[in-house]
């Protein structure tokens, strides 16, 4: 059974990476890079959660349940050990923000940065516990800060997300008005009879969903950082739901995830 | 930082900082032990190497579909005996990480009922088959080398007067020795990644051959093979021109 499932999941996920050589006209198979092995990783870690959830509430905790757990856990265990150097990637990506010209996104995206960087010093200092290197901190206070942390940077992102929307909705605003003070109407400009459409009834919703339609690098990243909200808004006691909503979130971003690096012009610059 | 992060976008780059972490650990814990250290020390230091072996193994869960697409792309190669070699080593290696993922799937109790000990030593014995192809690629590429520095040296005429003068068997078999131990130097100096791989090789068969039971060594000259051959890939990935095509 273990060897068909394995040959399906290749099959399915038919991944091919850019190789490390850019003059090499040879086959795209490169091996799994760390960054997107850790996207897989991740997305099956939450496949787990929920469906460890699922099992649950359908047959109650089981063999299968704690098997599921484990599972879990191991896959938890292993993509922090993978984690280890990431707290210089953060200050580098924070070092590369800093220096862009909107003033918004230079303080949300460095602060963010910043913040992940902290968040990963926290992570580290858990992983160091959970080995045994570390055997007399106090897990609980640690695990506070990193998820306090990783609450705040996904806030600084969203809050650039949003800030992006509103910034190309009243591009599409002031678009529209210049377009109906100086041209005649017409009709084969799609952008112009969706917004009409929707300028018409007023609705902010379609608008919204217009705008995103046409930049879905932002669409993708405000999604990726609304469904990573779900752990932290649990974890803290914001908003408690249970282990399914947070698997299945986690699992909607990381297959974001996923995709932003399978193509790499839906990320978001 | 920047070179960090460089380094760490590459593929098995961490996992190669791992595989060295993990080494280190054997040959400190076998130090360790030597000096009497005490068991929780030991037994902590067990515990990381643990941990950084079940986490590289999780990581490794995709290498198997690599290796057999490298064995693909290596049955175009043009020299017959490489193809061979390499392509024999890729599907070895291939079935190496095939056994590595069962043992991961056993670990983490997705399949309880693995037999740890058996998969262990299948894998272990695919590993040292993909190591003597790669071991038989070094020398061949060597010997054709040695040959065509032979035959460029050859019109030069000074090794034909010696062999000339020489009549003693002994004596003219110890000059011939010398003569290719200092064809092999000089090939090797002026070939630093064949130089590499071959090292990497020799240093990487002693695990299998203990960890079969072929050749039992120490745990902590395991631990030292291993922690050199995991610093010289990782130099081979800072320094792709170090790494031996195809």
């Amino acid at each position: 059974m273990l060897p068909d499932v394995y040959r399906h999941l290749c099959a399915f996920l038919d991944v091919r990476y850019r190789t490390e050589d850019p003059h090499s006209n040879q086959s795209k198979w490169r091996g799994l890079h760390s960054p997107a092995m850790n996207m897989f990783i991740r997305a099956a870690q939450y496949a787990c959660m929920l469906l460890g959830h699922v099992l649950e509430r359908q047959a109650g905790p089981g063999a299968a349940r704690a098997a599921l757990r484990q599972l879990e856990a191991s896959m938890s265990s292993g993509r922090k050990l993978f984690r280890l150097g990431n707290m210089v990637h953060a200050m580098v990506a924070a070092r590369q923000t800093i220096q862009l010209p909107d003033l918004v996104p230079r303080i949300c995206l460095t602060a963010s940065n910043l913040i992940r960087a902290l968040y990963f010093i926290c992570d580290t200092v858990l992983w160091l516990k959970s080995v045994g290197l570390l055997p007399h901190i106090y897990k609980w206070k640690w695990r506070n800060w990193a998820t306090k942390c990783y609450y705040y940077s996904l806030l600084m992102n969203l809050t650039r997300d949003l800030y992006e929307i509103s910034w190309l909705l009243e591009q599409a605003a002031e678009k529209e008005k210049a377009k109906e003070n100086s041209f005649p109407w017409d009709t084969q400009d799609q952008d112009l009879i969706c917004l009409e459409t929707e300028r018409q009834s007023q609705p902010f919703l379609p608008l919204l969903y217009c705008t995103l339609k046409k930049h879905p690098p932002l669409l993708l990243d405000t999604t990726k950082n609304l469904c990573d909200l779900s752990s932290p808004l649990d974890r803290l006691g914001i908003y408690k739901t249970n282990p399914g909503i947070i698997g299945l979130c986690g699992l909607l971003s990381s297959l974001v995830g996923i995709l932003t690096i399978a193509k790499p012009h839906l990320k978001l610059k | 930082m920047e070179a960090w992060v460089r380094f760490s976008a590459q593929s098995a780059a961490k996992e190669r900082v791992f595989r060295a972490a993990q080494y280190a650990c054997t040959l400190l814990g076998y130090t360790m032990q030597k000096n009497g250290a005490s068991a929780e020390l030991l037994a902590r230091i067990k515990q990381l190497e643990a941990h950084m072996s079940l986490g590289r193994k999780l990581f490794r869960l995709g290498n198997s579909a690599e290796a057999l697409e490298a064995a693909k792309r290596a049955i175009h190669l043009s020299d017959m005996v490489l193809r061979f070699c390499i392509t024999v080593a890729h599907l070895n290696r291939a079935m190496y990480f095939a056994c590595d993922n069962i043992l991961w799937a056993g670990k983490t109790g997705l399949v309880p009922h693995a037999d740890q000990e058996k998969w262990s030593q299948r894998s272990f014995r695919y590993y040292l088959f993909a190591l003597i192809m790669n071991l038989s690629r070094d020398a061949y590429e060597i010997r054709l080398l040695m040959e065509r520095e032979a035959s460029g040296k050859r019109p030069k005429g000074t090794e034909n007067g010696h062999q000339a003068q020489v009549d003693n068997g002994l004596q003219h078999l110890a000059l011939r020795l010398r003569i290719q131990l200092r064809l092999l130097g000089h090939v090797l100096r002026s070939n630093p990644p064949l130089l590499l791989d071959l090292v990497k090789n020799a240093c990487d068969i002693f695990i299998p051959l203990d960890k079969l039971g072929l050749y039992k060594t120490s745990p902590g000259f395991v631990g030292l093979c291993g922690l050199t051959s995991s610093i010289l890939s990782i130099l081979t990935i800072v320094h792709p021109w170090l790494k031996l095509k195809p």
